[in-house]
């Protein structure tokens, strides 16, 4: 681990990570356009304390206390306004501390989150490959492709032709057959990417999802990943790790409290992002558990 | 620096993102599409609610040791429950000639009918997995639920079927025998499977907006089980109050005409005659429940999965 980013890289061995994504020549068109998108979740049945129960009446406190158990709303202001434009052959690191907001960012541009407000743009269709792996637990491997499959659009005979190819992909072998339960969250991962992966999506999103694999498989699947954006496909992927990020991207797109702190060529908003951290670390605070 | 080699600025607004969009063909995120569409992309993805509403019934059955077996012993022993406390503890015959046969049918049709209502609910939240993870009409979700349903009424039709044909063996019992009208419950069945899509569309909606409806509807079901002829005959108590209106209302609301007709052609009741006119209503009802329920589902499409 280097002293420029303490505790953050624990992912990965810096010796099992894969070659460097070379810096296309040329990007292509635009593929994804955002603009100032917003996010707010509302979570019902939680609220915050306006002010510290002590200074208030008895009467109040009583209230306020019912109130805290009984029609509450809060607002979660996730992702701030966001803009940006990605383009076909990119592949983009989105980094930040834990609650930044990378992974509702993600979900929103994949269109699996509805916006508060704002716009995305999108060609084709994008694929998210989640950190719930598992798209139904309790059901075997095998019905999870056909599921994911038919969920992609594809049909029962291209998923048929393409099952052995998934499974060894995945390299799950015979524990297809059995409820995906019974996985380790390795085997989940990898399987999910598998799916995820089996109808090339124009726009692939990948969030920590790799982070359980190991080093064959991280071969494997930064492979895939280089594939896609051969075939003139973006990827998106967040990371906690910036020697991955590093690795696997071409750019990267700061993101702080919900906002874009800086977006530009990977090394140079990493080593930004790397001396951030370093300078939070130094003062004695650390973000990743008050930021939850 | 070209735009070839470098990402393009970020949009300063929406009327450039839209500009830009248009210029290289993107289409837009988060917004609903067409009902035609709709119906059409919903259409595509058969397979996949089918896939879905199957392994989502074996699962149901798959921590137990008995497995699959349960999905014959959960009705059996349902309907034993019901037989033996309205059929035989509780005075009974109330002019029926199969009380047994009665009571079987309407709790069996009812269970399926709020499995359906229950499912529609839960649909998005407890696939929510899913849709964090996947495009597809949200539809497909209440859909495959009523499915489900359909797959674990399968063997409990078995079930009602031996019930039946067992309630020869009790004494008093006027035993209408196999007759050709039996055939008729597929088509009963199709009919409230259609109604009961259509209501699992329209709760799935309800409760996807506000979660607290879901506590409601327990109440809601239960006292629909009591206003739909479920163990009792409507006729027999609601025609004692001589209120013709309510009679009415009470016999040819959706759940009743089902049940109704189910009964007609499973049961040998001299109450209970082979009506049309039920029949036409019976389908009346799901056609109305099925359109509306889809286009109300529809509406709120690009905000399931807010929550």
């Amino acid at each position: 681990m280097s002293s420029v980013e303490p505790e953050i890289d624990f992912e990965i061995d810096p010796e099992d990570l894969p070659e460097r994504a070379a810096a296309p020549a040329e990007l292509g068109p635009p593929s994804v356009v955002v603009n100032d998108l917003h996010v707010t979740y509302r979570v019902i049945g939680a609220r915050r304390r306006a002010a510290p129960l002590a200074k208030q009446s008895a009467m109040r406190r009583l209230l306020a206390k019912g109130r805290q158990h009984a029609g509450a709303v809060t607002e979660v202001k996730a992702v701030r306004g966001v803009s940006f434009v990605a383009h076909h052959g990119e592949s983009i690191g989105i980094i930040g501390t834990n609650g930044s907001g990378k992974s509702t960012l993600l979900q929103a541009v994949a269109g699996l989150l509805p916006a508060t407000s704002g716009d995305v743009y999108l060609s084709g269709t994008p694929s998210l490959l989640g950190v719930n792996a598992a798209l139904i637990k309790k059901v075997s491997g095998e019905r999870n492709i056909l599921i994911g499959g038919l969920a992609l659009g594809l049909s029962r005979k291209e998923i048929e032709s393409r099952f052995d190819e998934i499974v060894d992909f995945a390299g799950i072998g015979d524990f297809v057959e059995l409820p995906m339960n019974t996985y380790s969250s390795g085997m989940a991962a990898r399987l999910r990417f598998a799916i995820s992966t089996a109808a090339v999506p124009d726009v692939l999103m990948i969030d920590e999802a790799l982070a359980t694999g190991d080093a064959a498989f991280r071969k494997r699947s930064k492979a895939r990943i280089e594939e896609i954006r051969h075939d003139a496909g973006t990827v998106f992927f967040v990371s906690h790790s910036l020697a991955s990020v590093r690795a696997m991207c071409t750019r990267a797109i700061w993101l702080d409290k919900g906002i874009i702190r800086a977006d530009g060529p990977v090394d140079e908003i990493a080593d930004r992002y790397a001396e951030y951290v370093a300078e939070l670390h130094s003062e004695g605070k650390d973000d990743r558990d008050t930021a939850q | 620096m070209t735009a070839t080699s470098a990402p393009l600025p970020p949009p300063s607004s929406a009327d450039e993102a839209a500009e830009l969009a248009a210029r290289y063909g993107l289409r837009q995120v988060g917004v609903r599409p067409s009902l035609r569409q709709y119906v059409r992309e919903t259409w595509v993805r058969r397979d996949f609610a089918r896939y879905l509403a199957t392994s989502r019934a074996y699962a149901e059955n798959q921590d137990t040791y008995l497995g699959q077996l349960w999905s014959v012993l959960n009705p059996a022993l349902n309907a034993a429950v019901y037989v033996l406390l309205f059929g035989f503890l509780l005075d009974t015959k109330r002019g029926m000639n199969d009380v047994v046969a009665f009571i079987v049918v309407g709790t069996f049709l009812y269970k399926f009918f709020q499995d359906c209502v229950n499912g529609g609910a839960n649909s998005i939240a407890k696939n929510l997995s899913l849709v964090r993870a996947l495009h597809f009409p949200r539809a497909i979700l209440p859909i495959s639920n009523v499915m489900a349903n359909l797959t674990s009424l399968v063997p409990s039709l078995g079930v009602m079927a031996a019930f039946i044909l067992l309630s020869y063996f009790i004494p008093g019992t006027i035993w209408g025998g196999v007759s050709w009208r039996w055939v008729l419950i597929v088509p009963a069945i199709g009919l409230l499977y259609v109604f009961s899509l259509g209501v699992a569309f329209i709760v799935a909606r309800l409760v996807a907006q506000l979660p607290d409806l879901q506590n409601i509807l327990g109440f809601v079901l239960r006292l629909g089980m009591y206003a739909s002829g479920v163990i009792f005959s409507i006729e027999r108590y609601v025609g004692a109050l001589n209120n013709d209106a309510l009679l009415h209302v009470m016999s040819y609301q959706p759940v009743a005409i089902y049940l109704d007709i189910a009964r007609q052609s499973l049961l040998d009741e001299p109450a209970i005659p082979l009506d049309w006119t039920k029949w036409v209503w019976g389908a009346g009802w799901a056609v109305v429940f099925l359109v509306l329920g889809f286009v109300y589902f529809w509406r709120a499409e690009a905000r399931y999965g807010r929550e």
